[in-house]
């Protein structure tokens, strides 16, 4: 699975010049108090994952996979540890530099606020890649592009229509009691959807024919 | 003798094409060249061996053993080229070499990097600079260098030119010359094949049309030229296929000897690869 894994980093490796340059501004912009994009380097590393994709599927990559040993289960296994350590990766130095600019700006650093909010980052950044991944196995990475374009209009429409029938302020005291469970939670959840999700795309995979 | 691969009565159907009891056994040590025209069934043969497609009905073993139910077993000691271009473009060979070495238990960097050498492929150059002939020798090197019992080929010719395909050849000639091993290798390009393939195996419409020893197919098929009043002659069971061209009968005949024997014709004709399937695809019965 090494084998895949070294494969897939050497795809995207011409995209951390790009993550380079992206913690550098953000660095800056941290610096000079101006927006905080620290959500944006997650976020950026499923992105540079799904078009590797692409590559994948412009160079007929996966019918050969399938001819190499284990190929069919550890293609799509390195695919969500590429992305999942890449995505840590990048979050624990997104964190380190918020501690840094923090430091620098106003000599106290919040770890808490931190460290929650890079937590609500990282947890964004797997749900994209639950939900997406399996539908690029189904269907490919351009009906996927659609997919999570549909998913994300969804969600809105169906929050908003929600929003008006659910006293909201009911919620909000059912998140403040999780509050403090909060983080095991969402370390929780996002395990678990990770994992059915990778159990989905697997079985995707091994049935696919090319 | 020992079979690396046995294919027996393979069916599989699409909308608008079939494989029909494709059966054919390749023994160890041997080269069969894997022909027929574009679109015959070679490359879908080729993906139900490598489970590359799997709801297929039939038998394949390779090295004795179900290549359903032994498939990792058997992927460690199969190379493979396929027929499309298959590496990411972006990667290098340095790339292959380390994604291979975590891939293959008994790959072997030295001689990746040695083929490497004697191909004049730089290690550190993206593959999308590579001409479609280093491409090729790429994957074909690849396909080598973790020391397969097999290797399984599709179309590793098409499109080189004649220096390229020479070379390439070259590469199968000498594997075989070093290693105890086998190639199962697809072609619609058949004078490639006519030197170095021990068996042919002729695929026409998803069905075989025959598989036999080249040297014994090419010494006892034969094409007979002669008028249209001999032709008329000679007796429908003498001969397999007939073409008329504009000046003459071309009659394809199963035994040349016998054909020799009981008919005075003097124009018989040693027979070539493609005139075989030329004569098998579009001649008359």
């Amino acid at each position: 699975m090494i084998g895949f894994i070294k494969k897939d980093l050497a795809m995207i490796k011409s995209n951390f010049k790009l993550l380079g340059i992206l913690i550098i501004v953000y660095t800056i912009m941290g610096l000079m108090g101006k927006m905080d994009i620290s959500f944006i380097l997650p976020f950026m590393c499923v992105m540079i994952m799904i078009s590797s994709f692409s590559y994948d599927n412009y160079n007929k990559w996966d019918a050969y996979s399938i001819s190499l040993p284990n190929g069919r289960k550890n293609s799509v296994k390195s695919k969500y540890i590429t992305t999942i350590l890449l995505t840590l990766i990048v979050s624990i130095i997104t964190t380190l530099l918020s501690f840094a600019i923090s430091y620098v700006n106003n000599k106290t650093i919040n770890y808490e606020q931190i460290l929650v909010t890079m937590l609500g980052v990282i947890f964004g950044t797997l749900l994209v890649l639950t939900f997406m991944y399996p539908i690029i196995y189904k269907f490919g990475v351009e009906k996927a592009r659609i997919g999570i374009f549909l998913l994300v209009f969804g969600i809105v429409i169906i929050g908003s229509l929600l929003a008006n029938y659910i006293d909201l302020s009911n919620v909000l005291k059912f998140l403040s009691f999780l509050e403090d469970y909060l983080i095991i939670i969402l370390i929780m959840v996002a395990i678990i959807m990770v994992y059915v999700s990778y159990k989905i795309s697997e079985k995707i995979f091994i049935k696919k024919e090319f | 003798m020992e079979n690396v691969l046995e294919v027996k009565d393979l069916c599989k159907k699409y909308d608008n094409f079939e494989l029909k009891n494709i059966t054919f056994n390749l023994p160890k040590g041997m080269i069969m060249g894997f022909i027929g025209e574009n679109g015959a069934g070679k490359t879908t043969t080729i993906k139900a061996i490598l489970n590359i497609i799997k709801s297929y009905n039939g038998e394949i073993k390779i090295f004795g053993l179900d290549n359903r139910k032994n498939d990792n077993k058997i992927k460690e000691e199969i190379g493979v080229v396929l027929d499309d271009m298959f590496f990411p473009e972006i990667l290098t060979p340095n790339d292959i070499n380390n994604t291979m070495k975590g891939i293959y238990k008994n790959w072997d960097t030295k001689m990746f990097y040695d083929y490497l050498k004697e191909f004049s492929l730089l290690p550190n150059k993206q593959i999308k600079t590579f001409s479609k002939g280093m491409r090729k020798k790429l994957e074909i090197i690849t396909a080598l260098s973790h020391h397969p019992k097999l290797l399984i080929l599709d179309e590793p010719t098409s499109g080189l030119d004649p220096v390229a395909r020479a070379e390439v050849i070259q590469i199968f000639q000498s594997i075989l010359e070093k290693d105890d091993c086998s190639i199962l290798l697809s072609s619609h390009i058949t004078t490639d094949l006519e030197h170095i393939a021990d068996y042919i195996t002729f695929i026409n419409n998803g069905k075989v049309v025959l598989s036999k020893n080249t040297n014994e197919l090419l010494d006892k098929y034969a094409i007979v030229k002669c008028t249209e009043k001999e032709f008329k002659n000679i007796n429908k069971k003498d001969y397999v296929k007939y073409k008329k061209t504009k000046y003459e009968y071309e009659v394809l005949v199963e035994n040349k000897k016998d054909f020799k024997a009981k008919y005075n014709i003097s124009v018989i004709d040693k027979i070539t690869l493609d005139d075989l399937m030329v004569l098998m695809i579009k001649g008359e019965e």
